[in-house]
């Protein structure tokens, strides 16, 4: 083993000693990585994003058959607007009505004017009335063979929750890369208090003082780093069946993303003068982070401002990877963003702690 | 020569010489007490010798080698002692010990005999954490041994001591000078400054006042004179002579004469006091 890579070993050695020995670093880790996974296997595995709607109808059942036909409706039949307007605010059977006028083929037909009434359920988000809007157009060029003079909406912009009609995943499909981001978060949080720790006990400044070089320090808090971020976040993905699809794939981003929150790790340790400045870096840093994992869990939230996130392509890679079973052939533009973000905050964690400790 | 310096500066943002010109030499198996007031400059010159911070001006040589062109080989041979007590709280006095012999690539490293030498063998196994500010201050010490330095800066060694430790603590420090190794100490205590220095420099605003055998000084700048309580007319009075100048003989003995002697003392000038005649302010 050559000299550098001795001290090198020896920090590392020395470091993972000190985690081992961090109570509070363990029982986080610990507890972490049993929530996340017992969270995991209780959260929802099945999907049911069939959209009930409930019909009142004049010569159009030939035309609602096909509208129904695998396009995520249900659509029930009532006698009457006044039956169908009941059921709505039941919300037992359907929580949205769409009741069609006696002349409204005649006047679709006929390129006229008319009016459909829908009812809505209190609880219907706006994507749901987007579809039944979009299902009454179809109706509406099923019945007049073309399409009818209606100015259709503006395209929706969703980053993570692009068309996936038909294959919808599950909540617990979607807080895989959540739990993976949180695990990363840990690790950061503890390399940040091992990197602050150093320089405020000024433990670096001894270890300076011996053939050790600054950039043997930052090394050695580098690999631990990443490398316990990186194991850690491959058990837990281990735990949730987040290997079975592509593995190979899996490993490269959760490696990338290990390098990642390392660099950020450096960053929030060498920025925080004390304890709670280490918490308040690293909070500023992984709030904006956590928001392409959160929105994953709420498609149709976020917009395309998140693509430019350091985590989205980490995030949104596992989901295609690991829901989807996408291979790396069509993750591209995550790896090329993660791969770009991970230089980015490596060196400038690189660059701030090492101004910290030569400043010592 | 085991140090040399020659005309070394170095300044802060702000233009604000910390170190203005400094030279001085240290030889092997000699101990330099460097004394100075907070923001002398003391630190900032310990910090450019053990390769800490890169010199604005000037050179220094360690051990032959020029600083810091070749700090790797110089760092290997040197040994430091921190004001701070930075070690590792979470690992054991052992543990402490062997990463940094981990650093200096020593192979197989028995760190119980340094243990012994500093008192802490009992507790070697102990975490530092729950050591008390007597025992880190040992540690570092032992510390600073780990490599069998050729030099050794020690930045208050017996700070925080009880005075049995810092005793012997001192008498380490004696011990490694009869060995050969070249000493530089950074001290606040005049005590121990005149008791272990061959030398003492003294240094304010960035520069050495004087640098002088502790004897020499206070021949020097000192003033010597005899302090005696005498027992006269039945009244206890206490009368110091100055021993400098004419008819001090004289003096001396008119007052001897005039009651019954109950002490008397020669009193000779402290370094705090020359250090105040010299830079026109304390120490602290």
């Amino acid at each position: 083993m050559s000299g550098r890579a001795r001290i090198v070993a020896a920090i590392v050695a020395k470091d993972l000693r000190a985690l081992t020995r961090d109570r509070f670093y363990l029982i986080i880790t610990v507890l972490g990585l049993v929530a996340y996974v017992a969270i995991f296997w209780v959260l929802p595995s099945t999907v049911d994003e069939t959209i009930e709607i409930g019909v009142h109808q004049t010569g159009l059942d030939r035309f609602i058959d096909q509208l129904g036909d695998g396009q995520g409706l249900t659509v029930t039949s009532f006698g009457s607007a006044d039956a169908l307007r009941a059921a709505v605010e039941r919300g037992d059977e359907v929580t949205v009505g769409v009741s069609f006028p006696p002349e409204f083929l005649d006047r679709v037909r006929a390129g006229e004017p008319t009016t459909v009434t829908v009812y809505l359920g209190g609880e219907v988000p706006d994507a749901v009335r987007a579809v039944v809007a979009g299902s009454v157009r179809e109706l509406a060029f099923l019945a007049a063979g073309e399409l009818p003079p209606v100015t259709l909406p503006a395209e929706r912009v969703v980053v993570l929750g692009e068309d996936r009609v038909g294959n919808q995943i599950s909540v617990r499909e979607r807080a895989r890369p959540l739990f993976a981001f949180f695990v990363l978060v840990v690790e950061t949080m503890a390399l940040a208090a091992l990197v602050a720790s150093e320089i405020q006990a000024r433990t670096a400044s001894a270890v300076l003082v011996t053939p050790a070089k600054v950039s043997d320090l930052l090394v050695a808090k580098g690999i631990l780093g990443t490398l316990l971020a990186f194991g850690e976040s491959l058990v837990l993905m281990a735990a949730i069946a987040g290997l079975s699809s592509y593995p190979g794939t899996v490993l490269l981003l959760l490696a990338l993303g290990a390098i990642l929150v390392t660099g950020f790790g450096l960053l929030a340790g060498s920025s925080g003068a004390d304890f709670v400045g280490i918490v308040f870096w690293t909070m500023a840093f992984m709030i904006p982070l956590a928001v392409p994992a959160i929105g994953v869990l709420f498609p149709g939230s976020a917009t395309g401002w998140v693509k430019a996130l350091p985590s989205w392509g980490l995030v949104d890679g596992l989901l295609r990877v690991s829901a989807y079973g996408e291979g790396i052939g069509s993750l591209g533009t995550q790896l090329v963003a993660l791969a770009v973000w991970c230089v980015v905050a490596f060196v400038a964690g690189w660059i701030v702690l090492k101004r910290r400790v030569v400043r010592l | 020569m085991a140090i040399q310096v020659r005309d070394l500066t170095f300044s802060y943002g702000g233009g604000v010489k910390a170190v203005d010109g400094i030279s001085f030499d240290v030889a092997p198996g000699e101990i330099l007490g460097v004394l100075g007031p907070n923001g002398a400059g003391k630190s900032t010159t310990i910090k450019m010798l053990t390769g800490m911070l890169d010199p604005g001006a000037g050179s220094i040589t360690v051990l032959g080698l020029p600083m810091p062109e070749r700090k790797e080989e110089i760092q290997a041979r040197i040994g430091v002692c921190f004001e701070e007590k930075n070690l590792y709280p979470q690992m054991t006095g052992r543990e402490n010990l062997a990463f940094f012999a981990r650093l200096y690539g020593i192979r197989h490293f028995e760190p119980d005999p340094l243990l012994e030498r500093v008192g802490l063998f009992d507790r070697r196994n102990d975490r530092v954490a729950d050591y008390s500010k007597g025992m880190r201050q040992r540690l570092m010490v032992a510390r600073a041994l780990v490599n069998g330095p050729e030099v050794l800066f020690l930045d208050e060694p017996t700070d925080g001591l009880d005075p049995v430790s810092a005793r012997s603590v001192r008498a380490i420090i004696e011990a490694e000078a009869e060995r050969g190794v070249a000493v530089v100490l950074t001290t606040h205590d005049m005590y121990e400054a005149d008791q272990l220095s061959n030398r003492v420099a003294f240094i304010d605003e960035g520069r050495i006042l004087t640098i002088d055998t502790p004897e020499h000084l206070k021949l020097t700048h000192g003033r010597r004179s005899v302090k005696v309580k005498l027992l006269r007319d039945g009244n206890e009075v206490t009368e110091t002579v100055p021993l400098d100048g004419d008819g001090a003989t004289e003096r001396l003995e008119r007052l001897l004469e005039s009651g019954t002697i109950l002490t008397i003392h020669t009193e000779e000038a402290t370094l705090e006091d020359i250090f105040v005649e010299l830079a026109g302010r304390r120490l602290e």
